[in-house]
């Protein structure tokens, strides 16, 4: 019975009803229009991070991500990367040599990060040849190629077709230095790289190094993102190497993943707004809903209705409003955010994180976009509720029923 | 008073009542002690503010005394806690109010049957012993109205079934009469007394009503929240 009446008081008062409700759907919707958003912006960030740059996963010799050193290398890199491959959830893996330099293209000489890529592997993974913006990618040959960052190629005012001689030190102590032709120049977002970039077939950068048959890093791109932390430990557990380091994107880039994460602890407060102003409104309404009805509870009481019992039903009133709330605010939620993953926000003006530029912010449909508001709008509702439900509950009866 | 007699239903001992109105204190209640037995048709009288409405009030647990102490059906209210109460006040007493004070949102039916449901009596019973009261109050076929949908004297009627049904042992009525038209009056009275002279259920009323007044088989009058005179006929 209880119950009954909650259910026919919310059709009594129907405007009152129907502002409550719309706090509530308001609040969901937007709630799960932020989290959209967010999950978007942060999925395509992390989505271009890693899938264009540094992998999902990435493996190394034992202590290279803390202190790389080019003797820190990976010595049977094809035996490791066909176990690697064959991981369930695996999509692609590419070697990498990795050292430091000295670059000189006429007169001028800038220090170089040089990356050695295997050409085929690369595109297929990370897809390098996308990343050229001028010129031509690498051959797959080794053929005394390279293709530098546009950075560096303004730094060195190097073109197209110029030669660029690199000096470094050989894995044996030797003098490494070499000419190579210039067949690109390479954007890869991240503006840092860029002006240091400078990417050799890897056989190419092998031979400088003395590197033969070894590299520094695997990097390995996963089917689903969400997998890569089983997938890290389906690795390690098929490499069962001490020697090897298997380390996930979040690992790999800690400054850049602590950075997202106070970024996503930032948007959590507009969050908690949005679910204060739905519980200001709900309180509202609810605390006017008692007042209103203070008679009528005195006289539920007065026939022998426990205060217990007023209690719940003020709280299942609430509970029916969020219950239909949560319902078209669902709708309208999964609605906003299906448009906004398809055409997106466009900024007036690029805007650059992590060294990456974007230009556009898709929405993302997920459940946390349903599960979040929900539960933030019922909680809110209910915590709401209670204050006017314990005052309907401790009404005085005599004095409830003086009230007009 | 340890121990009330069988009979007495009710029994006040001192009961005092303060409110604080904007700050000064009211007596509306100054030290009443009472007694009513059981199957008494009690009339409260007195002029506004004289203390009926209150020593109700008092009386049923809606609200407490300042002083003094309240034995109902043999148990002191003033010992009992919020939920004993209310299953108290279920169990034995019957409301019926001037405003008919029913719940808007529920059908005639509903309403009365509302006490019996909690009590936990079974649906097939409740739904045999409101149709029975219905007609008894003379409200056959309105069962599924909304109270909006009756007359005043319907809606008192349908407040009488309401606080008869789950056979109490006290029907205490504020006014009942006060909101009806003579002759609506007159037949909603006479049916109580009716229901008294067969139930032996106890009957108090507050009213200014003569012809309340009439049928009492006792006349209690209140002044300045005291017993003025107590004629019992």
């Amino acid at each position: 019975m209880v119950l009954k009446i909650a259910f026919r008081n919310t059709f009594r008062q129907k405007r009152r009803t129907i502002l409550t409700a719309l706090a509530m759907v308001v609040g969901f919707t937007l709630l799960s229009l932020t989290i959209g958003l967010s999950d978007g912006a942060y999925g395509n960030i992390i989505a271009m991070f890693t899938r264009n740059r540094i992998g999902h996963i990435q493996v190394h010799r034992e202590g290279y991500l803390d202190k790389p050193s080019l003797y820190k290398t990976i010595d049977n890199v094809s035996a490791v990367g066909e176990t690697i491959q064959s991981v369930a959830g695996v999509e692609a893996w590419t070697p990498r040599v990795y050292g430091a330099g000295l670059g000189s293209v006429g007169e001028k000489s800038t220090g170089v990060q040089i990356i050695g890529v295997d050409v085929a592997r690369e595109t297929e993974a990370t897809g390098f040849d996308k990343k050229i913006v001028e010129g031509s990618t690498l051959t797959e040959t080794p053929s005394h190629e390279a293709v530098i960052g546009k950075g560096l190629a303004k730094i060195v005012s190097a073109t197209v077709d110029s030669e660029i001689v690199i000096v470094s030190q050989g894995a044996d102590g030797s003098i490494a230095n070499n000419l190579y032709k210039i067949v690109g120049i390479a954007e890869s977002g991240d503006n840092i790289t860029d002006r240091v970039a400078c990417y050799l077939h890897i056989a190419d950068a092998q031979e400088l190094f003395v590197l033969e048959g070894r590299a520094h890093e695997i990097v390995v791109i996963v089917s689903n993102i969400n997998r890569v932390a089983k997938v890290t430990d389906a690795i390690e557990a098929n490499l069962n190497d001490a020697t090897l380091d298997v380390a996930p994107w979040q690992v790999v880039a800690k400054s850049f993943y602590r950075a997202m994460r106070t970024d996503q602890q930032g948007d959590a407060m507009s969050r908690w707004v949005i679910i204060l102003i739905v519980a200001m409104g709900v309180l509202n309404t609810v605390l006017m809903s008692v007042l209103e009805r203070t008679r009528e509870y005195g006289v539920l009481k007065a026939v022998g209705t426990k205060p217990g019992q007023i209690f719940w039903l003020v709280v299942c009133e609430v509970v029916i409003i969020a219950l239909v709330s949560i319902c078209i605010g669902a709708l309208l939620g999964v609605l906003a955010n299906y448009l906004f993953s398809i055409y997106g926000i466009t900024y007036p003006q690029e805007i650059t994180y992590g060294g990456m530029k974007f230009k556009t912010m898709y929405a993302e449909v997920n459940v946390r976009c349903l599960v979040i508001p929900a539960i933030a709008v019922m909680l809110s509702a209910v915590i709401a509720g209670l204050f006017p439900a314990v005052k309907a509950a401790r009404i005085m009866p005599a004095k409830a029923m003086r009230t007009h | 008073m340890e121990q009330a007699r069988k009979t007495d239903v009710i029994v006040t001992e001192g009961v005092t009542k303060v409110y604080e109105a904007d700050g000064i204190p009211v007596n509306a209640l100054n030290g009443i002690d009472l007694t009513i037995q059981s199957r008494e048709f009690t009339a409260l009288v007195g002029p506004s503010g004289s203390g009926k409405t209150t020593f109700l009030n008092v009386i049923s647990g809606l609200d407490s005394p300042t002083e003094g102490k309240v034995w109902l059906a043999g148990q002191v209210l003033s010992e009992m806690s919020g939920n004993e109460l209310s299953d108290f006040r279920r169990d034995n007493i019957g409301f019926i109010f001037q405003a008919y004070n029913l719940i808007p949102v529920l059908t005639v039916e509903e309403n009365v049957e509302y006490i019996m449901l909690l009590a936990g009596v079974p649906k097939a019973e409740r739904h045999e012993r409101v149709i029975a009261m219905l007609e008894t109050v003379g409200l056959t076929g309105v069962a599924d109205r909304k109270p909006t949908q009756l007359s005043g004297g319907q809606q008192q009627r349908v407040a009488i079934a309401r606080a008869m049904v789950s056979e109490p042992a006290i029907i205490l009525a504020d006014e009942p009469t006060a909101n009806l038209d003579s002759k609506t009056g007159a037949d909603l009275l006479e049916m109580m007394r009716h229901l008294n002279a067969e139930t032996g259920m106890t009957f108090i009323f507050s009213t200014h009503d003569p012809m309340v007044m009439e049928s009492a088989t006792r006349l209690i009058t209140l002044r300045d929240g005291r017993i003025d005179t107590d004629e019992t006929r």
